[in-house]
């Protein structure tokens, strides 16, 4: 019996001293920089500026209010953002000066752009955080990266099947798509979520790039006489094709649905009152009752002319703060001595992190893929985006 | 058929823009003798233009005057800069296309900077206007009725100028043999400047038609249709104005039709491959070069 | 040698053998954009020849430039002699017909890209390899009849037709050697990258090109060697918030230079000053 009793005292000695020990090893480690510099490859010049700015201005945001709240670690953090425009060499160059310094990257964002620099970050062992592009690019490069969305062909036909399902009388379906990145293999995901949900699929139609007029375009759909239109292609040309069909007499815009990319400023500028009643999907909600993100969207609608937030601004936030919980959660120094074995921990932490706690959601990361994240129907009502329906 | 009729309609409009652009272009490549390749983006800072004087005023008078008085501001301003290219012995015609391309970058960079954070820039329905005859899916905008009328009427007077007066006859003698033209006394300086001021008159009327007819305007529109007009003036002929008019309308439409009746995301390529054709089987432009 | 210098030297040796092959059609004065078409399609090539069939980096490269010189070879029968801004519209609808067809073939990535092209490892020794051959071979044309020849077509192409230059046929030759050399640049860049997507082949790559031609200097071969230097340098030597204001430095440049040296910063009379004759230089 007190051999029994000395052995459990003696382990229980010893997993207290191991958690000391742990803890000891986490937290008695000395921050050893004056400041977190956290550089963010971002396109603040070329066609896509517009995106970079408000993920500039989002990342900013994380990183004011978490100085405020006293840094990370005791120390503050900063957001250094560097203009790759959507230019392959600059941000291979960028990346490569980073390479020898940086505890983590964020960025890049155009596609072009993460397709060449990443690989540098790959073979140089540091973590970047490619928040804003689709699943298909992130994986490439896995563990080196992470993806911020669901895998494409599981999140997306989900939410086009619920689309369809307000929609009983809704039989058949045209897809404007644009040739871009990885807005086709998306386009195919709601074709297949709007099959299963019973709509027939009319023929596709393929909007340029470099489309000046939209009228063509919106003939081409209507000759097939459709029930509902999916746009898959980029704001601006969203609205504009919105417009036309406006124009061409189409009454029941519900059944006008916009994809998440689309759900962007140029979406609402240029689109105005035509967008009255159509509806959309993406990964926020802008009602959502919580006073973190009433706070972001006020002040997100101050410094842009009274604009809400669109679907992507929201993901550089939360990735400053999945940087600071993992610096914070691993024990990470700074030190440029343990420069490889730090930027390991921050990619473990993040590529898994659970019950990671986003400004309008709390998911987990499985092998640097989310799962739990929600993606939201809306119509727009009023000029307010209304919610319609969720899929998981 | 009624599908046909209502392409024909949206390419006619797109084909008139088309046409005030090539028409702009070549009186500066016959008078001036310089291939202004940052003309639509003239064209484009007018457009931005419009749509501020238009949220600041909505004055359509006071909007339509800013746009013009912009770009023949920035018309005339260029003028100093192609004449002292064109003065520089050795040089030839491809600096002053070197120099606008420079141009182009400049003011396509500044306004993706610095205007409405980089975002297009919509213009409120109101100006752009809605349809004023319809009939199934045949329709026919104010925007597009503008552009049409618009762009005809304009052409019309800028032919009128070239053919029917003093100005037009320096114009087209210039165009001919720039030094013969100087020792009969044609004011070569003075008739240059007034190329630049009729281009800037013809690009800001570019700028109001354009606005009303798409509705938008963003930093990159103007390199999207300077390839355009580049390519029009090409495949009609260098400085043919009546080839220009007529491949530009023919451009506008065939646009029109290979995005109304080709499946794919390969119809946005006919239209080039259409140019591409042409070119390597006439060289020289379907109705021939003027310089 | 860090990794930024690694890149930086190779996308400069990269664009100064594309800096060559737009010098030497405008040796003629022809503007042939269709080097970036041809980039464009060894690019893929390469990359997809080494993932997918595994074929060797040397083998790849030599394909790579004869598809450049075929392709140019089968448009310059027709735009061989063609005034310049016939092959500038000729070069700028292939690009995009290019880009277009990439973009819709699924096996080569389509608008997604294609990653993980293998290679070697240490490109900057290849890229410097084949820049000193390309360049004694440039040097060489400038100096050989050819290149003469060329000069004359330049200045007026009646003279050179009375001289007896048969003009099509040196436009289709400088058209043939411009193409090989881009469809090697494109091999070269496959395997620096390591990566594809349509996006990298763009007009603001034909923008970035005409600047470094005509900012170095287009009468000689050397001037495009200091502006490939000088613009890919830009971006790393200013501040990040200076440096995203990049377009607005390189067309000002531009302006500039054909403002106030119209024939670029290395001129032809710089280099007879210090004892370099240049082909197209006369004294007297």
């Amino acid at each position: 019996m007190k051999c029994k009793t000395l052995r459990f005292f003696s382990i229980l000695i010893l997993v207290i001293g191991i958690v000391f020990a742990s803890a000891f090893h986490i937290f008695g480690q000395e921050v050893k920089v004056s400041e977190w510099n956290i550089p963010f490859l971002n396109t603040i010049t070329g066609p896509i500026a517009s995106i970079g700015e408000y993920m500039s201005w989002s990342a900013n945001r994380a990183a004011e209010e978490i100085n405020a709240a006293g840094g990370v670690r005791g120390v503050p953090i900063k957001i250094e953002i560097i203009d790759t425009g959507v230019d392959k060499d600059k941000a291979m160059e960028e990346m490569a000066k980073l390479v020898d310094s940086a505890l983590v990257v964020m960025g890049p964002v155009p596609e072009a752009c993460i397709m060449a620099a990443v690989p540098i970050a790959v073979k140089a062992g540091l973590f970047s955080m490619v928040s804003s592009t689709s699943y298909e690019y992130a994986v490439e490069y896995f563990p080196w990266t992470l993806s911020w969305y669901p895998i494409t062909e599981e999140k997306l036909p989900p939410i086009t099947a619920a689309w369809a399902k307000l929609h009983p009388d809704m039989k058949t379906v045209v897809q404007f798509v644009e040739n871009w990145a990885a807005w086709p293999p998306m386009a195919e995901a709601h074709a297949v979520g709007l099959e299963s949900a019973g709509v027939k699929m009319l023929s596709q139609v393929d909007v340029p790039t470099d489309a000046i007029m939209f009228e063509p375009l919106v003939l081409k759909a209507l000759a097939q006489k459709p029930d509902g239109i999916m746009l898959t292609c980029n704001s601006e040309k969203a609205a504009k094709i919105i417009i036309e069909l406006v124009k061409k007499g189409w009454t029941d815009k519900s059944k006008i649905l916009v994809f998440s990319s689309a759900d962007d400023t140029a979406l609402y500028t240029t689109g105005g009152d035509s967008l009255e009643g159509i509806s959309i999907y993406n990964y926020i909600d802008l009602n959502l009752d919580d006073p973190r993100w009433q706070a972001f969207r006020e002040a997100y609608k101050k410094d842009h002319n009274g604009i809400e937030p669109a679907s992507l601004s929201t993901n550089y936030y939360d990735s400053v703060y999945m940087i600071k919980e993992a610096i914070e959660n691993t024990g990470v120094t700074g030190d440029p001595a343990k420069l490889a074995e730090e930027r390991i921990k921050i990619r473990d932490y993040c590529r898994n992190v659970k019950g990671f706690k986003g400004i309008q959601l709390t998911w987990d990361m499985t092998d640097g893929v989310p799962t739990g994240k929600g993606t939201f129907l809306f119509e727009i009502e009023n000029g307010e985006k209304v919610f319609k329906a969720m899929a998981k | 058929m009624e599908i046909f009729i209502a392409q024909l309609i949206s390419g006619l409009a797109l084909g008139s823009i088309y046409v005030l652009l090539v028409t702009g272009f070549n009186l500066m490549l016959l008078v001036a003798k310089i291939i202004q390749f940052a003309y639509p983006q003239i064209v484009v800072v007018s457009m931005y233009t419009c749509w501020w004087v238009l949220k600041l005023t909505g004055n359509k008078l006071i909007i339509i005057l800013a746009g013009v008085s912009v770009s023949i501001i920035l018309s005339l301003l260029s003028e100093p800069i192609f004449r002292k290219i064109s003065s520089i012995e050795g040089v030839d015609i491809n600096a002053s296309f070197i120099a606008s391309m420079g141009i182009a970058m400049i003011m396509m960079d500044i306004m993706s900077h610095s205007i409405n954070y980089g975002f297009p820039v919509a213009f409120s329905p109101d100006w752009v206007g809605g349809n004023i005859f319809g009939y199934g899916l045949i329709t026919v905008s104010k925007g597009q009725l503008f552009a049409l009328l618009g762009g005809i009427i304009a052409v019309l007077i800028f032919f009128f100028l070239l053919y029917h007066t003093n100005q037009g006859r320096f114009f087209r003698a210039i165009a001919e043999n720039r030094f013969a033209a100087c020792l009969v006394g044609i004011p070569i300086i003075k008739t240059s400047i007034f190329s630049y001021l009729i281009v800037g008159i013809l690009g800001g009327f570019s700028a109001i038609l354009f606005s009303m007819l798409i509705g938008s305007a963003s930093p990159w529109l103007g390199e999207f249709v300077a390839l355009k007009m580049l390519a029009v003036s090409i495949v009609a002929g260098l400085g043919n104005l009546q080839g220009g008019l007529v491949c530009g309308l023919l451009l506008g439409i065939i646009e029109a039709m290979a995005i109304g009746y080709f499946s794919g995301s390969w119809s946005n390529v006919i239209a080039f491959a259409v140019m591409l054709i042409v070119v390597l089987m006439k060289p020289g432009g379907l109705f021939g070069i003027k310089i | 040698m860090s990794e930024v210098t690694y890149y930086f030297l190779g996308f400069a040796g990269i664009y100064v053998l594309m800096g060559w092959a737009l010098y030497l059609p405008y040796r003629v004065g022809q503007l042939n954009f269709l080097i970036v078409a041809c980039m464009a399609i060894t690019a893929y090539f390469g990359g997809f020849a080494a993932r997918e069939w595994g074929w060797p980096f040397i083998v790849i490269l030599i394909i790579g430039i004869l598809f450049g010189a075929t392709i140019a070879f089968i448009f310059s029968l027709a735009i061989g002699d063609a005034p310049c801004f016939t092959v500038v519209i000729v070069g700028l609808t292939s690009v995009f017909i290019v880009k277009t067809v990439i973009e819709n073939w699924r096996t080569l990535g389509g608008t997604i890209g294609f990653f993980h092209i293998p290679g070697p490892n240490n490109m900057l020794a290849i890229i410097y390899s084949l820049l000193f051959l390309v360049g004694l071979l440039v040097f060489r044309i400038d100096h050989s009849r050819w290149g003469r020849a060329a000069s004359v077509v330049f200045i007026d192409r009646d003279v050179a037709v009375t001289l007896g230059v048969d003009i099509k046929k040196l436009g289709m030759f400088f058209q043939i050697i411009s193409c090989s050399i881009a469809g090697m640049a494109g091999i070269l860049d496959a395997f620096l990258v390591k990566s594809l997507s349509p996006e990298f082949f763009t007009f603001s790559m034909i923008g970035y090109l005409m600047c470094i031609l005509f900012v170095g200097g287009y009468t000689t071969m050397w001037g495009v060697i200091l502006s490939a230097f000088f613009l890919q340098g830009i971006p790393l030597m200013f501040p990040s918030n200076i440096a995203s204001w990049r377009l607005v430095i390189y067309g000002a440049l531009l302006v500039i230079i054909i403002l106030l040296r119209p024939e670029g910063l290395i001129t032809r009379k710089m280099l007879w000053s210090i004892k370099i004759k240049s082909p197209r230089y006369i004294t007297n």
